[in-house]
């Protein structure tokens, strides 16, 4: 017996006085959050270095004599000559549902004094997006609530779909919006019991962003309920180049555990212009060659990696994508907006004029588009919108024709109001997602000729009219058109009794 | 300052100059010495840090730097040896260096790896796992 205690206190004793190895390297200079290194010869590319005091590194050059190395939060304490070691591990962050109604930064720590996260699970920042086998086409609809979107520019789940204008034309309201009425679905589904119901949770991912602005989105998220099924991922502009290159990555790996676990997620890239700019900085510094407008040359493979990773999972979950791009006075033919365009499956653009007019949200309809297409729409949408696209496209060419003369015949004039009035149904004011069956019914009604004998001005008084009327008046047939997602004989009939009841009390 | 891309070319290819069979060899460095203070090229001081620096990891990579707290035999420092020239396939000569703050055990340091049997560096390791 005393043998046996001896041969396990020997291997005790071995395992005691076993060395450990590290891969050591010095620091030989560091600039801007940019440090490079002697030694490391066994550092992977992207892995985790660890600086003294705890800072956190990620290996992005591997070069012959020296390593360039990112350094992730305080680098004011690191001098020329520190060790630094290799940790044999990918950068991960947490992941999961303990995310939920949490702000936290590019390594998923929270930064808003709600305590630790709750979170078993990491998941890698950088990884391969899922490959064609694994995947299935994007068939089923994600209602932004917006009715311009919804009705004309669908997006389904696991589309990737760019939202880009100039500054201050509403791109981060339409993603606002949409976060909104995500949670407000969800809200209604979870609660209706409905088993074959899917919830969509939502990551707001803030690049280079004002941190008053982060607060306003957080504000406004909160004060519409859709805080708890969201993360916020925040990078702003006081945040390290490194931070900010890597917070896109680490939103799209928290995405990818609710598709992952058979549950469907929102990602926002807010916005990825400001992510091109931070990767430059950060490839300059790190003396890569440059190309185009300064930009290094894997830029390109900068977004189109972190966009491939949106997806719908054959018997998995999905993860839509809506990255937002800036553009400089409109133009989109600049060398990020035609990159991102090029990755995606459809844009939104946001016109300044449009915005300018009192068209909002400023979709232009022209130039927007949504290459899934009506796949990702309910029967009731495209049996009340499927021409609106095409009636619009034709007044805006008539309305710039009919600018240089003043007799029109009869149907030119007939399209003009027609057009005028559609123009007019789209407005909506901010932070007001309308629910997908009260949006068919007022394109229904629209569709029946509702509006024509309103007066374009008294268009957008007359729509809010007929949706207070049946939210208030008329809960059960809007939920017969939620549930049945088409318009039959039945529900026609329902909606033409109820528009003209309403047609009665509004012309009053 | 800083070397230029052309600085750091021409130390890269004093240093391939100054290998013999792959490893260092003194009179080859001597000669590149003498190259250099003969015609001193430009960015001269650049020019001979980055060469120092080249030659200072090479030469690292062929020492075992032991860093003891108690008193190590030399027995122990030929094992030391014998056991690192096994695995980096190459003559690795070991040197002893006294170092108190380890309170016990060994640091074997060969180029930019370090094998840690010391008391302090168990006990930096524990205390980043509490």
């Amino acid at each position: 017996m005393s043998n046996v205690i001896e041969q396990i206190e020997q291997q005790i004793a071995k395992l005691s006085t076993k060395a450990v190895k590290k891969n050591t390297g010095s620091i030989r200079t560091i600039a801007d959050g940019v440090a490079k290194i002697d030694g490391l010869s066994d550092v992977m590319y992207n892995e985790m270095i660890k600086f003294p005091g705890d800072a956190i590194g990620i290996a992005l050059n591997l070069e012959e004599d020296e390593v360039g190395c990112v350094v992730l939060g305080d680098f004011s304490q690191l001098k020329e000559g520190d060790e630094v070691t290799t940790t044999g591990k990918l950068l991960s962050v947490p992941v999961g549902k303990g995310l939920l109604g949490r702000v936290v930064d590019a390594l998923g720590r929270p930064v808003d004094g709600k305590g630790p996260v709750e979170s078993r699970e990491t998941y890698p920042v950088e990884k391969i997006a899922p490959g064609i086998i694994v995947r299935k086409s994007v068939s089923q609809p994600l209602f932004t609530g917006i009715m311009a979107i919804d009705s004309m520019i669908p997006i389904g789940r696991g589309q990737r779909e760019l939202i880009i204008g100039d500054r201050g034309t509403g791109k981060t309201t339409i993603c606002i919006d949409t976060i909104i009425n995500q949670a407000r679905i969800n809200k209604v589904g979870l609660a209706s019991g409905d088993a074959k119901f899917r919830p969509v949770y939502s990551i707001y991912v803030a690049i280079g962003q004002k941190q008053s602005n982060i607060a306003r989105t957080i504000a406004a998220l909160e004060a519409a309920g859709a805080l708890e099924y969201t993360i916020i991922v925040a990078a702003p502009a006081a945040d390290n180049p490194a931070n900010q290159y890597l917070a896109p990555y680490s939103g799209a790996a928290m995405g990818e555990w609710f598709m992952e676990n058979g549950l469907d997620a929102l990602i926002v890239y807010d916005d990825l212009s400001k992510h091109a700019v931070a990767y430059r900085q950060i490839s300059l510094i790190l003396k890569r060659p440059s190309g185009r407008e300064a930009y290094p040359g894997d830029v390109f493979y900068l977004h189109s990696r972190l966009l491939e990773r949106a997806a719908r999972l054959d018997g998995k979950g999905s993860l839509t994508a809506l990255p937002i791009i800036e553009t400089l006075a409109g133009d989109v033919s600049a060398y990020i907006p035609t990159n991102v365009i090029s990755i995606t499956d459809g844009q939104i653009f946001l016109e300044t004029d449009l915005f300018n007019q009192g068209i909002r949200p400023a979709v232009s309809v022209g130039l927007s588009v949504s290459r899934v297409g009506s796949a990702a729409q309910i029967k009731a949408t495209k049996q009340v919108g499927g021409k609106l696209k095409g009636e619009l496209a034709q007044f805006r060419e008539l309305a710039a024709f009919a600018q240089f003369g003043s007799d029109l015949d009869a149907k030119t004039k007939a399209t003009l109001d027609r057009g005028a009035r559609i123009v007019e149904l789209f407005k909506q004011p901010q932070l007001n997602p309308i629910a997908i069956e009260v949006q068919a019914a007022v394109l229904w009604a629209l569709q029946k000729n509702y509006f024509d004998s309103v007066e374009v001005k008294n268009v957008v008084a007359a729509a809010n009219s007929l949706r207070d009327y049946l939210t208030t008046r008329k809960g059960a047939l809007l939920t017969a058109v939620r549930t049945k997602a088409a318009l039959d004989a039945d529900l026609e009939a329902q909606l033409k009794a109820a528009a003209d009841e309403w047609k009665a009390t509004f012309s009053k | 300052m800083a070397a230029s891309k052309q600085t750091k070319l021409l130390a890269k290819q004093l240093f391939k100059l100054s290998l013999d069979n792959g490893a260092v060899a003194p009179d080859r460095v001597a000669g590149v010495l003498g190259w250099v203070e003969k015609h001193s090229p430009r960015h001269a001081l650049a020019l001979l840090k980055t060469y120092h620096r080249l030659v200072a990891t090479e030469l690292a990579k062929s020492r075992a730097l032991v860093e003891h707290a108690g008193p190590v035999s030399d027995v122990t420092l030929r094992q030391i040896e014998d056991a690192m020239t096994r695995k980096y396939r190459r003559p690795v000569a070991a040197v002893a260096r006294p170092n108190p703050k380890l309170l016990a055990g060994l640091r074997v340091r060969v180029g930019s790896d370090v094998y840690e049997s010391s008391v302090a560096g168990q006990l930096a390791a524990l205390s980043a796992h509490v």
